[in-house]
């Protein structure tokens, strides 16, 4: 087994042992979908032009959003903090192959969570799957590799978890908001509108809703999503502390 | 043959000298102690041998490697125990030295390893609930797993109960019997005294001396004190007309002699020409403390042990 292989399934374990981080990425998503799946949220709301395929992307932008701004950065400053990091550079293995392991622990997370929305929300609550799902398969892996690209430099800058937890949730709150998490559609305030086109959370669930009523992302979001992952995947590794 | 040089080793971090002037030599097979308080340089010094380090200035050789160069070389054949380094909460004891293991081209059988460590029974135990001694133990296993030949350990009974203590100087000994060359970091005289072959005594940032931990004793004092309640009453010029010794006083009912030469040997025999026996009697000697001491000009303050 290769040494990367080696860490992954090590750090999977990790993941899954942890039971917040496992809440986090299923138990909300999931807990999302039934209840407002449950009181009849999924018909769609046209007057304020909230469509049907609401409430599964918001479901998978929440769970791309905790992994990427709490349970990834929270992981990766802690290791750091109790010097996990800085034992391993005393041994032969490098230890961005931790870093590495934690981004594909991570993605196949985000990964695992969406396949078992889509599923529920087909199955249980006839929500029906995207119309474009190679549109919605790309909204979705550009908004979690710029999710956690911002995680990884939430990371970086972090001087230890605790902070790491704090500064993700400060970013989480606001990317909600300006998603239009809590005003969908055309209730969100002219003014924010411009920045849900370009926020990562934003940018990613308009892709996916597009996708998933059949068109292709617009290009200002993927765009978007593109340049928050190169930025800040690039400011990171240069600004990455190993101890 | 020397494992490891260190030759005239300079690190400043921003406008403060960690280490200013330090060189040593590690013969292989020994363990070598550096010994010194708190910030005199100690832990900088091993993290330029570990390569974790670049130094500002001198150099550095393990096996004749440059740690910093030829770092992947160097950490197949160093294992390092850092302070204060800890482990995933939830990753146990055997998750942890199979993954370490696999770190390395030729590593040691981690069962066994765990085994001679003496946490078999602890080896499905998540890190987070091992006790402080295990998870020292555990640090060992792994600096070691990589079959090293030699191993690097930094404090490693800072925090540690009385007999954790004991057990962690026996298994260092074990370690050493294997053949592993040892660098080990202390503030604690005891352990440096007990386990070291010879230590460097370093502060502010340079060598004190180098020697044996006898060795070192000696150079400040070669005298020993004898403290005890003569049986039956005694005159003192008994015992200071001895050709060893040097000074006799008294205490209340205690006498106090102290001397060179096989001093207990002849105030005992004396005492018993005299009819007289030694009760509640001690020896002092000179301790590497005070070696420290009187080599540094300042007293010797070790951190409080938490």
């Amino acid at each position: 087994m290769s040494t990367l292989t080696k860490i992954t399934t090590v750090e999977s374990k990790l993941f899954l042992r942890d039971s917040t981080s496992a809440v986090m990425t299923f138990a909300m998503p999931i807990g999302i979908l039934v209840i407002f799946g449950s009181i009849g949220f999924t018909e769609g709301d046209n007057e304020n032009n909230v469509s049907a395929g609401f409430l599964p992307v918001l479901s998978l932008a929440l769970a791309a959003a905790m992994l990427g701004l709490s349970v990834l950065p929270t992981v990766l400053a802690t290791y750091r903090e109790k010097g996990i990091l800085r034992r391993l550079s005393t041994t032969p293995v490098h230890p961005a192959n931790v870093l590495t392991a934690q981004l594909l622990v991570n993605l196949a997370a985000a990964v695992v969570a969406a396949v078992i929305v889509l599923a529920l929300g087909a199955v249980a609550f006839d929500i029906g799957m995207p119309d474009n799902p190679v549109g919605f398969l790309i909204g979705f892996l550009l908004m979690a590799s710029s999710l956690f690209g911002l995680g990884l430099l939430v990371a970086a800058l972090a001087p230890t978890g605790k902070a790491a937890t704090s500064i993700g949730m400060l970013l989480f709150f606001p990317s909600m908001f300006f998603a239009g998490v809590w005003t969908p559609g055309d209730l969100m305030p002219e003014w924010a509108r411009p920045i849900r086109d370009v926020s990562p959370l934003g940018a990613g669930m308009e892709a996916m809703q597009s996708a998933w009523e059949g068109h292709w992302p617009s290009a200002t979001n993927l765009l978007a999503l593109i340049v928050v992952t190169v930025v800040a995947g690039a400011v990171s590794a240069r600004v990455f502390r190993w101890e | 043959m020397a494992i490891i040089e260190v030759k005239n080793l300079h690190k400043v971090y921003g406008s403060t000298v960690a280490v200013d002037d330090v060189s040593f030599e590690v013969e292989e097979g020994e363990i070598f102690g550096i010994l010194g308080p708190n910030g005199a340089g100690k832990t900088t010094t091993v993290e330029c041998i570990e390569g974790l380090r670049r130094p500002d200035g001198g150099s550095v050789s393990v096996l004749g490697l440059d740690p910093v160069r030829d770092r992947m070389d160097v950490r197949r054949v160093l294992g390092a125990q850092l302070q204060e380094s800890e482990l995933a909460e939830k990753i146990t004891a055997a998750e942890a030295l199979d993954l370490y293991a696999s770190f390395y081209p030729s590593p040691a059988n981690p069962a066994e390893l765990l085994d001679d460590l003496g946490l078999s029974d602890k080896a499905g135990t998540r890190f987070e609930k091992l006790s402080g001694g295990q998870k020292q133990r555990l640090s060992i296993a792994l600096a070691l797993v990589g079959n090293p030949r030699i191993a690097v350990l930094d404090e490693l009974t800072t925090g540690l109960d009385p007999q954790a203590r004991r057990d962690t100087w026996h298994l260092i000994e074990q370690i050493r019997a294997r053949g592993v060359t040892i660098i080990l970091v202390t503030h604690f005289m005891d352990e440096a005294e007990r386990l070291c072959d010879r230590l460097a005594l370093i502060d502010g940032g340079r060598v004190a001396a180098i020697d044996s931990p006898a060795g070192l004793i000696s150079r400040v004092s070669t005298e020993q004190t004898l403290r005890f309640r003569p049986s039956s009453p005694l005159d003192e010029t008994v015992l200071s007309a001895l050709p060893d010794v040097t000074a006799v006083s008294r205490e209340g009912a205690h006498f106090v002699v102290s001397g060179t030469g096989n001093l207990p040997y002849t105030v005992i025999t004396t005492l018993a020409a005299h009819d007289v026996v030694a009760a509640e009697l001690r020896m002092d000697q000179a301790s590497l403390e005070d070696a420290f001491v009187a080599m540094t000009g300042r007293s010797f303050e070790p951190e409080p042990v938490g």
